[in-house]
């Protein structure tokens, strides 16, 4: 975990004080709704629908115990006792006071906590996987790369007034949980020949309108020059993207307006200017944080195969957990626990100030005091003894986070959509619970596998619906709100977008259509495959046909066990 | 506060005028020049490395295009000159500005110019490399440590 030294510190302060007197000036009538509105959204603050909403970044995703507490804290006294989890990593507060921010933004300081490039057209939360630092299959620890890449980007003179919001994902493990891809930049880190760690860079990835995969531009970029070549491209990107437009403002427009081969001419030309200048880094400032990152002190466990195989036979519920929310550690006897909190009728990534307070005692019991937060809007307990699985599974679902359902059709990614947000085109929240009321049983989820349900409540994608394997998004039709479904996206290393089946539908009728998506997928899978190897397989036609009611699944070629529903379908059509 | 120059948006330029780009190239002799802060820097970086005083227009706040132009104008064309903003300025977005190279800014009126002073002595110390500060603070150690 990255520790700020007085430099960090004294930084989050002034800034802290640089907003309580915008706020003061804005109060007193000297500054415009207008003008406050960019100064506030670099701050983190929105004015939603209902009500302000505060995001508040969470860098890369990791917490300490004790900043989990503050934030608990903080929606206990500042706001309603709950807070949400976003796709970005971060921690949004849905209710607090304009003329108190100052104050909440004065307490996260004290924690090392800040709200900073969190909103607005600006350098985003850089993200990374979720397991750094502890992930089996990891070849490269991410974080001193994050938190190099978090400081450069800080209140950056040039590039906080950039033509639209820029988001940096990284990755540097086997499998992308970084989602890649799909963001303005990717970063995949990889070993070089020699050792050292080699960037290579993706650009002009992302969802919203237009989804686009990102371009390769630069491969094996050594260490010390991540940072020029990272201002190379912002650079291009701040003299050139477009700004008559915000749907067209994101580098991914730009790219492909330039063609990649052009825009990485352009990139190269201008780090030709800046490559070995003075933001070079050298290797002592890379050494530096990279100590604030140093593994913990484990202790020397071995695999408790034989216990874990009692418990799990034991108890079948134990056991669907084991498999769903549990993955394998770099060090022997440890594990990595995924706390889900999609739970059936709370909004997916909502927890409540008591689950943060359990969680924060969750991670000194049974780990290191360090939390992660993934941008599938869960909580990571990244270090705990295999020993104590089962008393983790036990506590957690006294908290309602011991759903077994991490990466199955339930563990859906959902924006706050139009109950909260004032973008939005329709509800994504009532989407989700509806889906996951549907969809509870977990013999049938466990028999259908890995399946995301992304789902987006507008164009914005907050939901990533186009790498969702089944994407949901929220559409307006004359006041209406209405739901388009694609299918077969993806935001892992084989990343692709998914394809629209058709006419979207109304709200009631979305449990069904999945219900019917599911079928042809029973029905046409081969032994073992996962819905989304499925669809690439053979196409998008069945699923369309069965949606639309062309045809009718061949009830007779099932395989495997059947799907179970709560309720027959003739009941679900009523309404 | 007191302004030696005069800003026209149209017209010729003459000694104590700040002139657009394509009236000043004709006639550069004492006078300023002013460009859109889209304007390519290769092309008008070269040529207005002399002039006393170049102002580029922000044309919202939001437009973050001539922070570019004037790093770029400061570090890559070696203007020395006055670099003055002016359009859509609040006294907050001067301190990205100063950083970037400008050293003049055009406010509505005495109150906002105090304002904007404060807001640029508000932080004492920065991530980055700028044109205020050359080095990134981990080139240098006295200031990055505690």
């Amino acid at each position: 975990m990255y520790q700020y030294n007085a430099f960090d510190q004294r930084f989050v302060e002034e800034r802290v004080e640089q907003y309580r007197d915008q706020t003061r000036r804005f109060l007193a009538g000297e500054l415009t709704d207008d003008q406050f509105l960019q100064l506030r959204l670099r701050n983190g603050l929105y004015i939603q629908r209902l009500a302000p909403m505060l995001r508040i970044a969470v860098p890369y995703g990791l917490l300490t115990a004790t900043q989990l507490r503050a934030l608990a804290e903080i929606t206990r006294t500042y706001d309603k006792g709950y807070a949400h989890l976003s796709t970005r990593q971060n921690v949004q507060i849905n209710w607090p006071e304009l003329r108190v921010v100052p104050d909440i933004l004065a307490d996260l300081a004290r924690v090392q906590m800040h709200c900073i490039q969190t909103s607005g057209s600006c350098i985003r939360n850089i993200t990374t996987d979720q397991f750094a630092g502890v992930a089996a299959d990891e070849i490269v620890d991410p974080r001193p790369y994050c938190e190099l890449m978090r400081q450069w980007s800080t209140y950056h003179p040039e590039f906080d007034w950039l033509p639209r919001k820029f988001k940096i994902a990284v990755n540097a493990a086997q499998a992308d949980r970084a989602a890649i891809h799909v963001h303005d930049i990717g970063i995949n880190i990889r070993a070089g020949d020699d050792g050292r760690p080699r960037f290579d860079f993706l650009v002009g990835g992302g969802l919203g309108r237009t989804p686009v995969i990102g371009s390769l531009i630069r491969e094996g970029l050594p260490e010390q020059h991540l940072l020029t070549y990272l201002e190379a491209i912002l650079r291009v990107y701040n003299r050139y993207g477009r700004r008559d437009n915000k749907y067209k403002a994101r580098i991914k427009i730009l790219v492909r307006a330039m063609t990649p081969g052009k825009f990485r001419a352009q990139v190269d030309e201008e780090w030709e200017h800046l490559r070995d200048g003075p933001s070079t880094v050298p290797d002592e400032e890379i050494q530096r944080i990279k100590a604030c990152f140093v593994p913990h002190v484990y202790e020397d466990l071995v695999d408790e195969t034989q216990l874990l195989a009692r418990e799990r036979l034991a108890d079948p519920a134990f056991n669907a957990w084991m498999q769903n929310n549990v993955a394998p550690h770099k060090r022997s006897g440890y594990a990595i626990v995924t706390l889900s909190t999609k739970a059936t009728g709370v909004p997916p990534g909502d927890v409540t100030e008591e689950q943060m307070d359990a969680v924060a005692d969750f991670a000194e019991r049974f780990g290191f005091g360090e939390i992660r937060i993934s941008h599938e809007q869960n909580f990571i307990l990244p270090d705990v003894p295999q020993k104590h699985l089962l008393a983790v599974y036990e506590l957690a679902s006294e908290q309602a986070l011991g759903q077994a359902n991490v990466g199955l059709l339930t563990d859906m990614i959902c924006c706050p959509g139009g109950d909260f947000c004032s973008l939005a085109n329709a509800k994504s929240i009532p989407i989700a619970e509806a889906i996951q009321r549907r969809f509870d049983d977990y013999d049938y989820l466990h028999d259908l596998g890995p399946l995301d349900i992304n789902i987006s409540g507008c164009m914005n994608a907050c939901g990533h619906h186009h790498v969702g394997h089944i994407g949901i998004l929220g559409v307006d039709k004359r006041g209406d709100e209405f739901y388009q479904i694609s299918i077969g996206g993806n935001q892992a290393k084989d990343a692709s977008l998914g394809r629209i089946l058709g006419p979207s539908f109304k709200r009631a009728d979305v449990p069904d259509v999945i219900d019917r998506i599911l079928a042809v997928y029973v029905d046409n899978r081969l032994d073992g495959e996962p819905f989304l190897h499925t669809v690439r397989r053979i196409g998008i036609e069945p699923f369309k046909a069965h949606v639309y009611g062309v045809a009718e699944p061949s009830a007779g070629e099932r395989e495997g066990p059947a799907p179970r529903m709560k309720e027959p379908p003739a009941l679900r059509r009523a309404g | 506060m007191e302004d030696e120059w005069t800003l026209v948006i149209e017209g010729d330029a003459a000694p104590g005028i700040i002139a657009p780009f394509a009236a000043w190239r004709k006639k550069p002799a004492g006078a300023g020049v002013w460009v859109e802060g889209d304007a390519e820097a290769e092309e008008i970086g070269p040529l207005v490395a002399a002039a006393p005083v170049v102002a580029v227009r922000f044309p919202a706040i939001v437009d973050g295009r001539g922070l570019s132009l004037g790093a770029l104008l400061r570090t890559r064309y070696g203007f020395v000159g006055e670099l003055r903003a002016f359009g859509d300025i609040i006294p907050d977005i001067t301190e990205y500005m100063h950083r970037c190279g400008f050293n003049a800014f055009v406010l509505p009126d005495l109150e906002q110019a105090e304002v904007a002073i404060a807001c640029i002595g508000r932080m004492s110390d920065h991530y980055q490399a700028s044109v205020r500060q050359p080095k990134p603070p981990f080139q240098e150690p006295t200031t990055r440590r505690p």
